[in-house]
């Protein structure tokens, strides 16, 4: 009994600590700007969040939004399309011995090493020798690239796909491209939920691929938008609240696709790293 | 996968074309470019982070459909548009137009970035409107050169609670002597005079600058280097002084908690910009109507000398294919009375031309300020502005060196007199590791 | 039978990652070594900039750049404090979810994930608001300790990546529990271990490998800080423009100076590759004592 109340109040704490920053988040949120500096933070004053909304939403004709969208978009289509890349990539090195199988995977997970800093500028010289900068596909191209799913993609298909399976596939016929979308793919599918929610939070953080190749705003995922009004603050104070509402409302697309997806991730993420 | 494909034989290419491309080079950047009218409709590109400024493009837009302005707006200059500039300046694709700060045009110029509008009539036509020391600081001195058109100023003055001052019986300061003075009866009456700008370099660059300091100077060979001169020394001291006596509040510019300072009437004055009007009004909201304007204490009794903080220029960019229709725009966009009006309007700035400061907007009184007509103040101050200070080619990284020593200096280890040692030998170092002549 | 060899599968599966990966890691890679091995030349003032061959010289400068140094040396102290810190209390929490002592498992996972979700440039923008020594909601600790002075900042900031990524870790460890076959459990019982006995003998050992997997990227991450001083600087007078690797390379290619930014990175990713394998190869040699 007594360990069950210590358990629970670790728990408690642990709880506090994690959720109070965004109790604050939550709260500030729907302050006025001069009750922000003015009253207690922790709670509620006069409460004017619909305000705050209703100004973010209206600010530059919508931008806003548009900007949640783009991010969407980036994120959402980036994590999926690469998901499925690593997937196939880190399956194919699981599965079958090739000439240069070590070094591949080698070299790709040497590529978790190298600093996004060094990445960004010669990516930004190599669209630009396209004339391809400042577009929607110069910022989804390269976060396709996920060298750690490759990885964790590998980890699992050795731990969840029998070779008998795969071969009893062969004996009835089916392809090696048709047997990993149909059987292959089911078997991963705990593992492909985690590595896509691995690669789409990846993608929402990078803000520094942004910044490089994009000028215009209206293609600006939420994360640059935001950083950019925060540096517009000196000439306009009034952007300040905006972020932080704009800030609340960028994270709630990522806990609900927590919450949607988490008897996914439950089971599929630790299988592979146990063996 | 086309595209892909094209990507992956560009990125080889790009491998050898990129640093080879540098030979070509040589040529150029003496002499003004050729700047004649093109022929047809033009589509120009200009990328500004000016709150708004779409608003302002747009009235150019309706009126000149043969001139057609395409903005693109990012974050601040050093916040990482200026760092796109380079990159694209590099890439061979920068827009025809962006908005550069005059502290970081010396370093475009340096990078071989920026079109040289001596030679385009609509820009030296319009040399005489604008002031003179704002001209100074596209043209560095030289003749045949104009590196940008001037956009706004930063002429400073004295920000102060008239209300805290006359409660308890402080004289306004005209001089920094009897500026030290205030400050420690404010210090007694429980408040600061002001807070020191840690982390802002701008703002003690504009003291120095009033007191006559010469960080930079260039005689064509080499560039020289001081941060060490009597005057920048005078004035580093003069706010050591006060930061070692604790009479001023550090908190680091532009937080919540510094606007929540000034709020809760904690610091009482600030020696700031013309945009500072318009962070004080809106950092600051529930000190409305006890403020007031005065001119910036001197440093010799009866001066009528003043510093400039911030301000930046239209630059057009090397590679625009029409410099003469960028310029006109540039022109257009910082001298007309109505694109000056809009630009007041929505994002703050202060003209630098010489009959800007006339704008109705500006001749009004201000209500935040106690109906006074600050901007009367600031007009007198913008000709007062001392005419050759001239910015170095790496302010990015003398700031961060600076600042950093500031930062220390204002936190017990060094002093600020230090910092700007460091800060002179880190930009010598700086320089010459971009193979920048400098005088050692 | 004879097993016919599916080489048109493998490329299928390993083109289309491939030549992404060749395109937006290796050439730019390439592209960045290639340039720390050049430098600018000019004539004049503001003569223009040609790029030539510089061989290493680049590379001296990096290994005679004092603040670069010490900005590594920081990062070092830095994970070799947070990192056993922030591992050890996803250990704890993982190994108490799964103990069975602990009710709404649910609720605590997703509380303690939720901060995951939060972008690091946001987060740090939200606890500089948190540690202010005026605004605070903690007021108390912040007016007696200074956490963004030159002492605490840096802890300060350790706070805020454990805040991060506690749940993150956590997640990874407690789903290597799950997997733990029941049998193995079984076996303990019976001998008579007592929970606490059990998670130190017989959990911990299993879970190794996603403790060690967990370091590692733990290490890369401590050495590729970014966001987080980036962010401090604007409200902590402690944070230089070199106060971290990454921050050094990107106050210097903003500079601009290309090809010495290209150096550091490169020396930066050698140094992360070295420390990693390094701790591999510890871990190793400790499994096979």
């Amino acid at each position: 009994m007594k360990s069950k109340s210590a358990a629970m109040a670790i728990m408690g704490i642990c709880t506090l600590y994690f959720l109070v920053p965004i109790w604050w988040l939550v709260v500030g949120a729907t302050k006025s700007r001069s009750d922000f500096g003015n009253t207690a933070p922790l709670w509620f004053a006069d409460v004017s969040l619909g305000q705050n909304l209703g100004e973010l939403f209206r600010y530059r004709d919508g931008v806003f939004l548009r900007w949640m969208l783009n991010s969407v978009l980036y994120t959402g289509g980036a994590a999926l399309l690469g998901t499925i890349l690593a997937a196939m990539c880190g399956y194919a090195l699981a599965k079958y011995r090739f000439p240069g199988r070590e070094a591949i995977f080698n070299v790709v997970l040497g590529g978790v090493l190298v600093p996004a800093t060094a990445l960004a500028l010669p990516l930004f010289l190599i669209f630009s020798q396209l004339n391809a900068t400042n577009t929607f596909w110069s910022v989804f191209l390269p976060s396709l690239v996920n060298p750690f799913g490759v990885y964790l993609a590998r980890i699992y298909a050795t731990a969840s796909v029998p070779e008998e399976l795969l071969e009893a596939a062969r004996l009835d016929g089916s392809g090696e491209v048709r047997t990993f979308f149909t059987v292959s793919t089911k078997l991963m599918f705990p593992a492909l939920v985690t590595i896509f929610l691995f690669h789409f939070v990846a993608v929402w953080n990078n803000f520094l691929l942004p910044l490089i190749m994009l000028g215009n705003e209206r293609l600006f995922p939420v994360t640059l938008g935001l950083y950019t009004w925060n540096s517009q603050v000196n000439q306009l104070p009034e952007l300040r609240m905006l972020v932080l509402t704009g800030a609340l409302v960028s994270i709630v697309p990522l806990v609900v696709a927590f919450l949607l997806l988490q008897r996914f991730w439950r089971s599929g993420l630790g299988s592979g790293a146990v063996k | 996968m086309k595209k892909l494909l094209g990507i992956l034989l560009t990125s080889s290419l790009a491998l050898t074309a990129c640093s080879s491309g540098g030979d070509d080079d040589t040529t150029a950047t003496a002499g003004a470019a050729s700047c004649a009218p093109s022929s047809g409709p033009v589509t120009l590109s200009f990328t500004s982070w000016i709150p708004n400024i779409e608003e302002v493009v747009k009235v150019w837009n309706a009126k000149n459909p043969n001139i057609q302005v395409k903005v693109q707006t990012g974050p601040n200059g050093n916040g990482g548009t200026y760092q796109n500039f380079f990159n694209q300046l590099k890439a061979g694709n920068a827009p025809d137009l962006g908005q550069v700060e005059y502290d970081a045009l010396p370093s475009f110029r340096v990078q071989d970035g920026l079109t040289n509008l001596a030679g385009c009539k609509p820009v030296t036509d319009a040399k005489d409107q604008f002031i003179d020391w704002t001209w100074n600081q596209v043209s560095f001195g030289e003749k045949d050169a104009v590196y940008g058109v001037p956009q706004d100023s930063g002429p400073m003055a004295l920000f102060y609670r008239k209300d805290l001052f006359e409660k308890n019986n402080i004289p306004v300061p005209a001089t920094w002597e009897e500026y030290a003075a205030a400050a420690v009866k404010v210090k007694a009456a429980g408040g600061s005079i002001t807070n020191f700008s840690q982390s802002d370099i701008n703002q003690f660059a504009g003291l120095a600058w009033q007191a006559g300091g010469h960080w930079f100077s260039n005689d064509g060979s080499k560039w020289t280097v001081n941060f060490q001169d009597e005057a920048t020394t005078k004035v580093a001291n003069y706010w050591q002084d006060l930061v070692s006596k604790k009479l001023v509040s550090t908190v680091p510019p532009w937080t919540t908690e510094w606007d929540s300072a000034y709020n809760k009437g904690q610091a009482w004055t600030w020696v700031s910009a013309v945009w500072g009007a318009n962070s004080i009004s809106s950092g600051a909201p529930d000190t409305a109507g006890k403020w007031a304007v005065a001119p910036m204490p001197q440093w010799t009794t009866g001066g009528k000398v003043a510093g400039n903080w911030g301000g930046s220029s239209t630059a057009v960019f090397k590679g625009s294919k029409h410099p003469y229709e960028a310029s006109q725009f540039a022109i257009w966009l910082n001298t007309s009375e109505e694109a000056l009006t809009l630009l007041n309007e929505k994002a703050n700035l202060y003209p630098a031309t010489k009959t800007g400061g006339s704008l109705a907007a500006l001749s009004k009184g201000v209500d935040f300020y106690g109906g006074q007509k600050i901007y009367d103040i600031f007009a007198q101050a913008a000709t007062e502005v001392t005419p050759d200070f001239t910015w170095g080619p790496t302010m990015t990284s003398t700031y961060a060196t600076a600042s950093d020593g500031f930062k220390a200096a204002v936190s017990g280890s060094g002093t600020l007199a230090d910092a700007l040692k460091k800060a002179q030998t880190s930009t010598i170092d700086n320089l010459k590791s971009q193979s920048i002549p400098v005088a050692e | 039978m004879t097993r016919r060899k599916p080489a048109a599968a493998i490329l299928f599966f390993v083109l289309p990652f491939g030549l992404l990966f060749i395109a937006f890691y290796l050439a730019p890679i390439g592209y960045a070594i290639k340039q720390s091995l050049y430098k600018v030349t000019r004539t004049g003032t503001f003569g223009p900039a040609r790029e030539v061959f510089g061989g290493l010289e680049q590379y001296q400068r990096v290994f005679e750049n004092g603040p670069f140094w010490s900005s590594i040396g920081r990062v070092l102290l830095f994970g070799v404090v947070q990192v056993p810190v922030m591992l050890g209390l996803a250990l704890l929490l993982a190994l108490l979810l799964d103990s069975g002592l602990v009710r709404g498992r649910a609720f605590f996972r997703l509380a303690f994930f939720v901060p995951y979700a939060i972008p690091g440039v946001i987060a740090a923008i939200m606890w500089g608001f948190l540690y202010s020594p005026n605004l605070s909601p903690f007021t108390a600790v912040t007016k007696t300790w200074d956490l963004l002075s030159a002492d605490l900042v840096l802890w300060a900031m350790a706070n805020v990546v454990t805040w991060v990524y506690v749940g993150y870790n956590m997640l990874i460890i407690y789903s290597a529990l799950l997997a733990i076959p029941q049998e193995v459990y079984e076996a303990a019982t019976l001998d008579g271990a007592g929970p606490i006995r059990t998670a130190w003998s017989v959990k911990i050992p299993l879970v190794m490998p996603a403790i060690v997997l967990t370091t590692v990227f733990s290490i890369i991450g401590t050495l590729q800080l970014l966001a987080e001083p980036q962010v401090f600087r604007t409200f902590s007078s402690a944070v230089s423009s070199t106060y971290t690797p990454n921050l050094t390379v990107y106050s210097t290619s903003s500079i601009p100076n290309f090809n010495l930014a290209a150096a550091f990175s490169v020396v930066l990713a050698l140094a992360t590759c070295v420390l990693s394998f390094a701790f591999l190869k510890v871990t190793q040699r400790g499994a096979d004592k």
